[in-house]
């Protein structure tokens, strides 16, 4: 059941996931972005707003403080007061970091390509520290050879060291590739197209921003990528809405990596199916769940921790799918 | 030419194990049958030995992609006798390259053409099959009797029935293998005619029809209650004859028409490979642009890429269930078994562009179906009871081939 509604403000609102934004500006019209909100209310939908660099005219932060929401926003978006307040914080490769002031009450999100992440592994370790919490997203996951697996293996064993040492300074910091799994008893991924949709500017309601900013010639294979699922006139239609579902997903509803994005445009892409993720991303999401399997065995050697939470299994695959005769 | 022992005999066969790999030699044949899926036929679309020297060479070395015990290698067109000189190349190209490499197969391969019959009696097709007799299958496609056929398997240029130039090659044939069979479909036109289709094919000499609706979406109002009676007529024509002994008809199967019993799915898409004359990998044949009347192809590979095939793109197909494509309808259907879908239609008739989305156009055939596969094996069951025979039956009965595609 759809319970959040993502309003993308601009065609170049920052991303905060896998695909890519749009550098040419096209705001979104301020009547459709009222019969969002009027939608949103009338469907009792949260609403998360993402905004672009550039800061909105009065009218449109008007209409969006006429109701309870989220805010999505760069780290280089001009708007201080915006990005001070917003609730999600969006880093778009590692440059602003630096001159970033840290508050350790906002959930940063770091954009990377795995090249960056191995590299700048030190710079992420010293960034635990400084945030509420601090969600990693590889753009490139799809690209992951078996060597990118071992490094990415051993990165997140170095950032376990750090994530110990803090638990043993009585701190709980929150990084989603190393301690969600610890925290969850089942799959919590992004769950676009089930439990949150995304408007656009052109009026339009899509599965999430990667459907609506794919290009007009992409097709992956299938035909156009860009499809959209309704408007606002008419309401979302979701055409085989049972594939956004877990039950629906052959190999994820099998898997205990609950920390996983399950990302259905990864998907899409990847394996031409919403519901089917790719070998390479059940690969990454195993070596984050075994790296969690590892460090909440380190932090319980040292006191009682998460009594209630079962102790994450030993298994002895990466991809579920070379269990799949078992199931 | 005598019988030889072929393919269909050799006893180190293993269906369950074979991996079935499909050279789409030409997209071109000379009938224009008016049930063919393969919308997108040409005579442009040829496969180079350029093409099919390097499948070989791929799929010989990708040991682990290929890993499977035995192997049939399929060839389908078009008519892929119009390109006999490319499989026979093909074929002995195959053997030696397969001993020369000590391959597995070598010794568990056969060769299987599915033809319409036309060119069989030609001097190079006769030496084909006298090169590879014992390695080999092939399969007339023969729609029953002369009106049935030529409703729809008709030339494409005068628009006349073949039926007349298949039939004279159908003793050749049968002189020629045991055990064979041949594919009858049945479409909305020709749906008056099964049962003296069925019984003309059994006089000719053919022992086992495989027979099935197409899958798309041609089915009119009262088309079930016609193939019912049919079936019903059949199924009196079979028993009454005594053909139930050694012949078969696959619209009659004892397995069909209970609640299911397993989530497997029906189709083996995925587990094949279909290559064409660009070179191009398919999970099956029917995700080819040539099958498809709305979707794009689903290519996994070409083989001129040099990385061989997109696991990532198999993925789906390797790992889907029967209940994560059927509705729940379809899933609590108390006569489920034997229901059969092909997958390249369902993702070429689906909203979306999926193989998870099952079309149940055929529901109502599939249901005329069991009323009269029931009607056929009560009427079976007591006339061998009241003969004393069932025990004898059920030890020597003969096996239904449930091949759909």
């Amino acid at each position: 059941m759809v319970q959040y509604l993502i309003i993308l403000l601009d065609d170049a609102s920052t991303s905060y996931c896998h695909y890519s934004n749009r550098e040419t500006k096209r705001l979104m019209p301020l009547d459709t972005l009222k019969q969002g909100i009027l939608y949103a209310m009338k469907e009792n939908l949260m609403i998360q707003f993402v905004y672009p660099d550039y800061e909105l005219p009065q009218e449109y932060k008007d209409v969006i403080d006429s109701i309870d929401h989220s805010d999505i926003v760069s780290s280089s978006c001009e708007d201080a007061v915006i990005k001070e307040n917003a609730d999600v914080v969006v880093f778009n490769g590692w440059t602003d970091i630096d001159s970033c002031n840290l508050s350790d009450e906002t959930a940063y999100v770091i954009r990377t390509n795995k090249a960056d992440l191995f590299g700048k592994r030190q710079l992420l370790k010293s960034l635990i520290s400084k945030t509420a919490r601090l969600n990693v997203v590889i753009t490139d996951v799809e690209t992951f050879t078996e060597e990118d697996f071992g490094t990415y293996k051993e990165a997140l064993a170095m950032l376990s060291e750090e994530v110990e040492k803090l638990y043993m300074e009585g701190k709980y910091p929150q990084m989603n590739i190393l301690t969600d799994r610890m925290m969850l008893d089942k799959m919590n991924n992004c769950n676009a197209g089930w439990e949150n949709i995304t408007l656009a500017p052109d009026g339009c309601f899509y599965v999430c921003p990667a459907f609506y900013l794919a290009g007009d010639e992409e097709d992956f294979g299938l035909g156009k990528a860009k499809y959209s699922i309704g408007d606002l006139e008419n309401g979302p239609d979701i055409k085989n809405p049972q594939l956004y579902r877990l039950d629906h997903a052959p190999i994820c509803r099998h898997c205990d990596a609950y920390q996983c994005k399950r990302c259905v445009w990864l998907n899409r892409k990847t394996t031409y199916e919403v519901n089917t993720p790719s070998h390479e991303q059940c690969v990454v999401a195993h070596l984050e769940r075994n790296a969690s399997r590892n460090l909440l065995n380190r932090i319980r050697r040292h006191g009682t921790f998460l009594p209630e939470r079962e102790e994450i299994k030993e298994i002895d695959y990466l991809d579920p799918f070379d269990v799949k005769e078992e199931w | 030419m005598g019988k030889k022992k072929n393919a269909k005999e050799r006893s180190a066969y293993n269906d369950d194990m074979r991996k079935c790999i499909t050279f789409i030699v030409t997209k071109d044949c000379q009938l224009a049958c008016k049930y063919c899926y393969l919308v997108g036929k040409n005579s442009k679309e040829r496969m180079s030995w350029d093409v099919a020297k390097r499948t070989i060479d791929y799929i010989l070395s990708d040991t682990e992609n290929f890993s499977d015990e035995c192997v049939q290698f399929d060839f389908i067109g078009g008519e892929p006798f119009l390109e006999i000189d490319l499989i026979d190349k093909i074929c002995d190209y195959l053997k030696i390259e397969m001993y020369r490499r000590n391959h597995k197969w070598f010794n568990d391969y056969v060769f299987m053409v599915t033809t319409n019959g036309l060119n069989y009696h030609s001097e190079k097709v006769q030496r084909f099959i006298s090169k590879n007799i014992t390695h080999l299958q092939i399969c007339i496609t023969i729609d029953g009797t002369e009106r049935k056929h030529d409703i729809n398997r008709i030339y494409k240029e005068s628009g006349r029935g073949s039926y007349r130039d298949v039939v004279k090659n159908i003793p050749l044939w049968l002189s020629q293998f045991e055990g064979i069979h041949t594919k009858v479909t049945i479409s909305h036109d020709d749906i008056p005619y099964i049962k003296e289709s069925v019984a003309h094919l059994f006089n000719l000499g053919i022992q086992n029809v495989l027979i099935n609706c197409v899958f798309e979406d041609v089915w009119e109002e009262g088309d079930d209650k016609l193939l019912e009676e049919q079936l019903i007529q059949l199924a009196d024509y079979i028993i009454d004859n005594r053909y139930y002994i050694d012949h078969t008809c696959s619209f009659f199967d004892e397995n069909i028409g209970h609640p299911l019993a397993d989530d497997g799915n029906w189709c083996g898409a995925g587990m094949m490979l279909s290559v064409d004359a660009a070179g191009n990998f398919y999970p099956c044949t029917r995700f080819a642009a040539y099958s498809l009347r709305s979707r794009k192809p689903i290519i996994i590979g070409n083989v001129y890429s040099g990385t061989g095939i997109n696991k990532n793109l198999l993925r789906p197909y390797l790992t889907l269930k029967r209940s994560l494509q059927s509705s729940e309808e379809c899933m609590k259907c108390e006569v489920a078994s034997g229901c059969a879908w092909c997958q390249g239609e369902n993702y070429d008739a689906a909203d979306t562009p999926t193989i998870y989305q099952r079309s149940t156009t055929i529901c109502k055939m599939h249901k005329a179906r069991v009323r009269a596969n029931n009607y056929y094996w009560n009427k079976l069951f007591r006339k061998l009871e009241l003969e004393g025979r069932r025990e004898e039956f059920e030890k020597s009965k003969p096996t239904v081939n449930n091949t759909i595609c």
